[in-house]
């Protein structure tokens, strides 16, 4: 037994192929893009000069830098403040409708699987001015057209409408299997006591499914610093840098006006804001919301 | 008055529905109107005919059909790759002997799902001109291989953690060696666990723009959301040919998905939760 499953030979070679991708494209990509941070590259010349924080202090000194910041903000604001409730409120009531649960659930998932280009092309035709599906419903209650994208007071909000389509099923999903988990004599034990479907909701349910909250939070928190093909499909951050989030920041510079040192640095914020806000969440919020067993 | 009750919720979860169906149901019908006017004219409503000449201009003149296969054997190849090295990685990890190293690889791998991908993009582009595959397929398969080992680890490891050691012992007793036990046993109990994590990678692949959006420039190489992006670009005055390329692009997920519901949202989630 033990001599067949202690082959080190094997062991290794077992572990190499995943282990060797895994280095070369997750673990040597953080190095050079640390190190290239702190280079003026072009990103195509083979000489390379190190300018230390040079690229940092520029991003931090750039306005557009921070328009970029604040809309990866508002993705995670408008995923905590609108889309979590609204993810709660509709798990609640799949899990307690007894018709049509099935289809509900299949329903709400659909838009999660598809392609986010697909989508950012579906919906940048839902928001044409012109013959779009939004002013259309618009119009019906007599509203006038918006220019939904090329406004730039109405820009990142349709995009964050968009973003939300895609995954509040998603999560509902999560939830939802999270409530159904939940053993059916504690709810039962508390309507023979005579409390209201409101009160079991809010005293019983929700209560039970925080620690799953809480990974959509983090989930969203996480999804809302890697937005970025939404973007450039439907705006490219536009109008007017209005859309731009950091990672299409970052690719303008780096790919487009070829200053790759730049756009690395702006990566490793990325990276260091996501960890930033993921530890605080974790230290601030998380922690209080322990694991419960039935 | 129970009647009535009973019936609220599902009046706001059939309106939660109409906004997540109908865009595409103004999509199909958009699909079959013959130009932008009709569309704006009448942008509820049915077509007055149904003509497939959107779709025929769609597949064969906006190169559709090309961009299709290239996405269908990306996604597949890559899928396939990756779950191999990754059932590989993990039997080691969880069957075999080596306890501390293993806790150690195991935690490694699992890092790579904090690291977020699109931060990696410039320095990945680096590697692959490096390797001079840039504008093959190469350079996208290999990033997607990698991209998908540490969640298709995470679900295989726990899958093949809770089989029994007994069918292992007899095997051995047997005479099969680790190898062979991997193939001829552990593999064939992991189909289900397997199938799983085949369809979220290949469904990840199949959707993904950036790598493919930055990493091929040759049009006869894209895949299915840049070529569509282009598609776009190009077409952006004719709605109704958009509208076809749009459902070509779509209607193989749902299939996939009609057929596979229960599978993709279990593995999802699963993933999601414990990553």
């Amino acid at each position: 037994m033990n001599k067949a499953l202690r082959n080190p030979l094997i062991y290794v070679l077992f572990i190499l192929p995943a282990f060797i991708l895994f280095l070369a494209f997750f673990i040597y990509p953080v190095f050079t893009a640390v190190n290239n941070s702190f280079t003026s590259w072009n990103g195509i010349s083979k000489n390379v000069h190190y300018i230390g924080f040079d690229n940092y202090v520029q991003a931090f000194n750039d306005l557009a830098f921070w328009k970029s910041v604040r809309n990866n903000v508002y993705f995670i604001l408008f995923s905590c403040f609108i889309q979590v409730p609204l993810i709660i409120i509709f798990s609640l009531l799949i899990a307690n409708v007894k018709r049509f649960k099935g289809l509900y659930k299949t329903a709400v998932f659909m838009p999660s699987i598809m392609s986010t280009a697909v989508i950012g092309i579906l919906w940048g035709f839902i928001y044409n001015p012109d013959f779009g599906l939004a002013n259309e419903v618009l119009g019906l209650f007599g509203v006038s057209p918006v220019y939904w994208l090329s406004d730039k007071n109405w820009a990142m909000i349709s995009i964050l409408i968009t973003n939300a389509w895609q995954w509040t099923g998603f999560y509902i999903v999560m939830v939802l299997a999270a409530i159904l988990s939940i053993p059916k004599e504690l709810d039962e034990a508390a309507a023979i006591d005579g409390a209201t479907g409101f009160q079991r909701a809010t005293k019983i349910t929700l209560p039970l499914i925080m620690p799953i909250v809480s990974v959509v939070i983090m989930l969203s928190i996480a999804g809302a610093m890697k937005a970025a093909d939404i973007v450039l499909v439907m705006t490219k951050g536009g109008p007017a840098g209005s859309t731009d989030v950091m990672a299409t920041y970052m690719i303008r510079y780096a790919i487009t006006s070829f200053r790759h040192g730049f756009g690395n640095s702006i990566a490793v914020l990325i990276f260091v804001f996501t960890i930033i806000i993921t530890v605080l969440y974790q230290v601030l919020i998380a922690k209080r919301t322990e694991r419960i067993e039935y | 008055m129970r009647a009535i009750k009973k019936t609220i919720p599902h009046i706001f979860l059939m309106g939660y529905l109409l906004i997540i169906l109908y865009p595409f149901l103004f999509v199909v019908f958009s699909s079959f109107k013959t130009n932008n006017q009709d569309i704006a004219s009448n942008p509820f409503g049915l077509p007055g005919s149904i003509s497939f000449d959107n779709y025929v201009n769609a597949w064969v003149n906006a190169k559709i059909s090309t961009y299709f296969l290239n996405s269908l054997y990306i996604g597949i190849l890559a899928a396939c790759v990756s779950i191999l090295f990754a059932a590989m990685l993990s039997f080691a990890v969880t069957r075999m002997r080596y306890n501390k190293i293993s806790a150690i690889v195991f935690q490694l791998i699992l890092l790579g799902m904090l690291i977020p991908n699109n931060s990696l993009l410039l320095p990945i582009y680096g590697i692959m001109r490096k390797l001079d595959i840039l504008d093959t397929h190469m350079a996208l398969i290999l990033p997607y291989v990698a991209n998908a080992i540490p969640f298709s680890v995470v679900i295989l490891a726990a899958f093949m953690r809770s089989l029994p050691g007994e069918i292992e012992e007899a095997a051995v007793i047997d005479g099969l060696s680790s190898a062979g036990l991997f193939a001829r046993i552990i593999i064939p109990l992991t189909i289900p666990a397997i199938v799983t994590v085949f369809i979220i990678n290949f469904l990840g692949n199949w959707n993904e723009f950036l790598l493919a959006n930055y990493f091929l420039s040759n049009d006869a190489l894209k895949t299915l959301p840049v070529g569509m992006v282009g598609f776009r670009d190009a077409y952006n005055t004719n709605y109704a040919q958009m509208s076809a390329g749009i459902v070509f692009s779509v209607v193989p997920v749902m299939i996939i998905y009609a057929i596979l519901q229960e599978q993709i949202i279990e593995g999802v989630t699963a993933g999601s939760v414990k990553g």
